[in-house]
């Protein structure tokens, strides 16, 4: 029998037959292009009166507000995370390895509880403030309290949540050095210090930024912190245009300056990654080279590593437990837990799905703009939830529109068909968070062999047949695990979910924002308490993956 | 200078009671096998590793004792690492500058282009380690550990890192480069044949003591033991007899040494003998049969089975092609006999 082969040439400019796998990544690329498409496409459309208003008067405050911000937050990350990674990587003391993974658990928080939490505490009435007030308490000191909701008061509650970010990149990139390149540096004459200026720190220097970086994505898309402080930046500022002027056009404009300025956060965040890649892949690790702490330098240490920890998670969780044992009306809770769970828990075996697809369909057809497609894809992450929320409902309004005077000489009334549904909802979360799951699959389809793939297929096994008997359950940790990050995501996830839910649709984030919105503080609680707690699950799954490595 | 240090990793003791001392601008070597504790002994002497007892001494300074440690950036002590360990933010040449933080900026930049010059690395000074080879990134390594000038040259395993080609090339040009400077160097390893190339004197380490302390030479043709013996070269122990104050009964006839054996007329001995104190003869009254053949090229190294049961190595000339089970005339050709007591 003769064996024929291809001229390589020939094969290489034949396009992949269309399949499935190939097609659904397509319409992938296709969903998390559509908002970006439609936001920017309106840069071009021209002045509408409001926006010459905005651009006059408040664009620069928002953009002034939203770089303040971001500043404070960058300085209170880095102060935070890496003296607590430095900590953690460098020196040996009672409590270290309990210290190392408590320092995550703020990560459960979404911002904007933890800004009601306070607020409830710290307000003119609350226990706080009359206390200090009792015990005759300088006017100074009780000033920055009563100032909590301002833009600095944001920039700290964002930054007791957004800290673990910096504080595991740094910590990552410090055990990874070598610990021969310290003792290089010592060699060469060098002291402590001046090995940690010139080798340690800047060595991490790319995994801090890179950490910032995604500190700084998640503050610029943060909506219900700065709404709450009442600061006014892009976020805040769209979701006003939107509802207080009823101005689509304005706030997509508003919308595409945000972009902007995420594009410029993914462009720098991908550079340091790329750095970091090549300052790791080291023999020894450092560990052995900690320095043993006891005494009192022990427990100063101590104290410094578990401050973020009681400010960021402790103390707020307490407070919430509290308010929720003794004070909650609980009766509508199940139905916002129902409703949450169902639409997170749909929402994220979806978005799962088309992860599996879209990594398997590179995995088949490896190609440079399959690769590119699925970058595309990646960047529905950094996107602020108020941007893919304008993105898709103006598209989707203008549908509904379409139908609706298509149908009223029928004698239909004008209904919503697609925005204002849980499918409009659904579609928004699926650009968020794809590049979340798509993380998570990639990574767990990437450990699987090829020679796996190919015995299966020569064993009788579709293409199909393959995912679902080989990959999948090879790969059931990585499924769960993606599964469970975007459960939590959308879960916390606020402004899209505000802006997109259908009416009378309250999830635990919507109503906590509502009744906050209230001043009912205290009754927040327990829908903010179940939102940590289901926050705490990816988070325990976080540490323990990283410490495997 | 070492002086009776003992040390323990993970616990366990390694080193016990070693002593050694270098001379000025020798290159010494402590080869031993893997986790026979020289790299410990290497980063002891660099002050990385604290001493159980016993004192390390530099050109008259005390480095460290069990009381008392200058700490490693005071001790005039460079290092190679095994993994290299270049800084990977840093360019070839503000690695080679990092430890001359106190010179002037003009001399500074003279020593980088000399030590350039001499690894003949001359033009990649911009470049940065990841954009090196191996042997490059080794030599880099090298010129950063020389550049402050320091007292003493300490090389991890330099070589483990890279193919083994490379290794052998590597080593006997770091040989001539450290030569060129008449820096006094301790190399670390596990190779026999790196430690040929490179060093003055060699120690052999085995179980925390020190073997023999000696030229590549005599380690291969007079190993005070048979660890050492086996551990730098091939060879079989044979069972002979001494036949007088200077002559040894052997399986294939009586030999003569060059100096008095130290046994008694009559003892039963342990006679070490490599491939090529056996030489292949045809007009040989000593036949063995021919068990095993290595072509080699510019010789066959044939395994060759005497009477008694011994098989022992013996090189042939090329063209001398013998097929397995033939019998081939033997004899020995050496000057320096090699002769252990039985037990």
């Amino acid at each position: 029998m003769a064996i024929i082969t291809k001229p390589a040439t020939e094969s290489r400019l034949r396009l992949p037959q269309p399949n499935g796998f190939l097609i659904s990544t397509v319409i992938a690329a296709l969903c998390v292009a559509l908002p970006i498409c439609v936001v920017i496409s309106f840069l071009f459309v021209g002045e509408s009166d409001a926006w010459s208003h905005l651009a006059d008067t408040l664009l620069a405050r928002y953009a002034w507000n939203s770089l303040l911000l971001s500043a404070l937050v960058a300085l209170g990350v880095v102060a935070i995370g890496v003296p607590a990674a430095w900590m953690i990587s460098f020196y040996r003391f009672p409590g270290r390895d309990v210290f190392s993974w408590l320092l995550l658990l703020p990560l459960a928080y979404p911002a904007y509880i933890l800004a009601y939490t306070y607020t409830g505490v710290l307000d003119y009435a609350g226990p706080v403030l009359t206390w200090m007030r009792a015990v005759g308490s300088p006017q100074w000191l009780m000033e920055p309290i009563l100032n909590l909701k301002s833009l600095p008061g944001a920039a700290l509650m964002l930054s007791l949540v957004l800290y673990p970010y910096v504080y595991l990149m740094a910590r990552a990139a410090f055990l990874d050095q070598s610990a021969n390149l310290m003792e290089a540096g010592f060699t060469l004459g060098q002291s402590r210090w001046s090995v940690f200026r010139r080798v340690v720190i800047p060595m991490a220097r790319p995994a801090i930024a890179a950490g910032t970086l995604l500190a700084l994505m998640e503050t610029l898309a943060d909506f219900g912190t700065v709404q709450f402080f009442g600061v006014q930046t892009f976020t805040t500022g769209i979701v006003r245009t939107y509802y207080g002027f009823g101005d689509a056009v304005g706030a997509a404009q508003l919308s595409s300056v945000l972009l902007g300025f995420v594009i410029v956060l993914v462009v720098f965040e991908r550079l340091s990654r790329h750095r970091v890649r090549y300052y790791s892949d080291r023999l020894r690790k450092l560990n052995q080279a900690s320095i043993h702490l006891t005494g009192s330098r022990a427990r100063l240490v101590q104290v410094l590593c578990i401050l973020p920890v009681c400010f960021g998670f402790l103390i707020p969780t307490a407070l919430l437990i509290y308010w929720t044992a003794f004070f909650a009306e609980l009766q509508s809770l199940w139905v916002l837990t129902l409703n949450s769970f169902m639409l997170a828990g749909g929402s994220s075996i979806i978005i799962v799905l088309v992860a599996l697809m879209v990594a398997y369909a590179n995995r088949l057809y490896p190609s440079q703009w399959l690769t590119q497609l699925t970058i595309l894809v990646g960047l529905g992450y950094a996107l602020p939830g108020v941007v893919v929320a304008i993105g898709v409902l103006i598209p989707f309004s203008t549908v509904d529109h379409w139908i609706s005077a298509r149908l009223e000489p029928f004698g239909v009334p004008p209904s919503l068909y697609l925005s204002g549904t849980v499918f409009a909802l659904v579609f928004a979360y699926l650009v968020r968070f794809l590049a979340v799951a798509n993380g998570n699959i990639f990574s767990g389809l990437s450990r699987i062999r090829p020679s796996l793939d190919q015995s299966g297929r020569l064993l009788g096994l579709s293409q199909t047949g393959v995912l679902k008997s080989i990959h999948v359950p090879l790969m059931r940790g990585s499924v769960l695990t993606a599964i469970l990050v975007c459960f939590v995501d959308i879960l916390k996830e606020l402004p899209a979910t505000i802006m997109l839910r259908p009416f009378n649709f309250d999830t635990l984030a919507v109503k906590t924002y509502e009744l906050a919105g209230e001043e009912r503080l205290i009754d927040a609680a327990a829908p903010s308490l179940l939102i940590v707690l289901v926050g705490l699950l990816p988070v325990i799954w976080l540490n323990r993956s990283v410490s495997k490595e | 200078m070492i002086r009776d240090v003992s040390l323990t990793y993970d616990k366990t003791a390694v080193i016990e009671n070693l002593s050694m001392a270098l001379k000025p601008q020798e290159l010494g070597c402590i080869l031993g096998p893997s986790g026979c504790g020289k790299s410990t002994l290497l980063r002891a002497i660099a002050g990385f590793q604290a001493l159980n007892s016993g004192e390390i001494w530099l050109d008259n300074r005390l480095l460290a004792s069990t009381s008392q440690a200058m700490p490693p950036e005071t001790r005039g002590v460079g290092m190679v690492f095994q993994d290299i360990a270049l800084f990977p933010h840093l360019t070839v040449a503000e690695n080679i500058e990092f430890g001359l933080t106190d010179w002037t900026d003009v001399s500074r930049r003279e020593r980088v282009a000399e030590l350039l010059q001499l690894i003949g690395l001359p033009g990649l000074e911009a470049r940065y380690p990841h954009e090196l080879s191996g042997g490059q990134q080794q030599r880099v390594a090298l010129a950063r550990a020389m550049a402050p000038k320091p007292n003493l040259l300490l090389l991890d395993e330099p070589f483990s890192g890279l193919d083994t080609e490379l290794r052998g090339r590597l080593a006997s040009e770091i040989r001539t480069i450290l030569k060129s400077d008449g820096i006094c160097s301790l190399m670390v390893t596990h190779d026999q044949r790196e430690a040929f190339d490179f060093a003055d004197r060699i120690a052999v380490i085995h179980d925390g003591h020190i073997c023999q302390f000696d030229t590549p030479y005599n380690l291969y043709h007079e190993p005070s033991s048979p660890f050492v013996a086996h551990f730098v070269g091939p060879g079989e122990m044979v069972d002979a007899v001494i036949a007088g104050p200077r002559s040894v009964d052997s399986p294939l006839g009586i030999l003569t040494n060059d100096a008095d054996l130290e046994f008694p007329t009559g003892t039963p001995v342990k006679l070490f003998l490599r491939p090529d104190d056996l030489i292949h003869d045809d007009a040989s009254d000593y036949h063995a049969t021919l068990v095993g053949k290595h072509f080699r090229g510019a010789h066959h190294l044939y395994e060759v089975r005497l009477d008694n049961g011994v098989v022992l190595g013996c090189f042939a000339p090329s063209h001398h092609n013998h097929s397995i089970g033939e019998a081939i005339g033997v004899t020995l050709d050496v000057e320096h006999l090699v002769v252990f007591p039985t037990h």
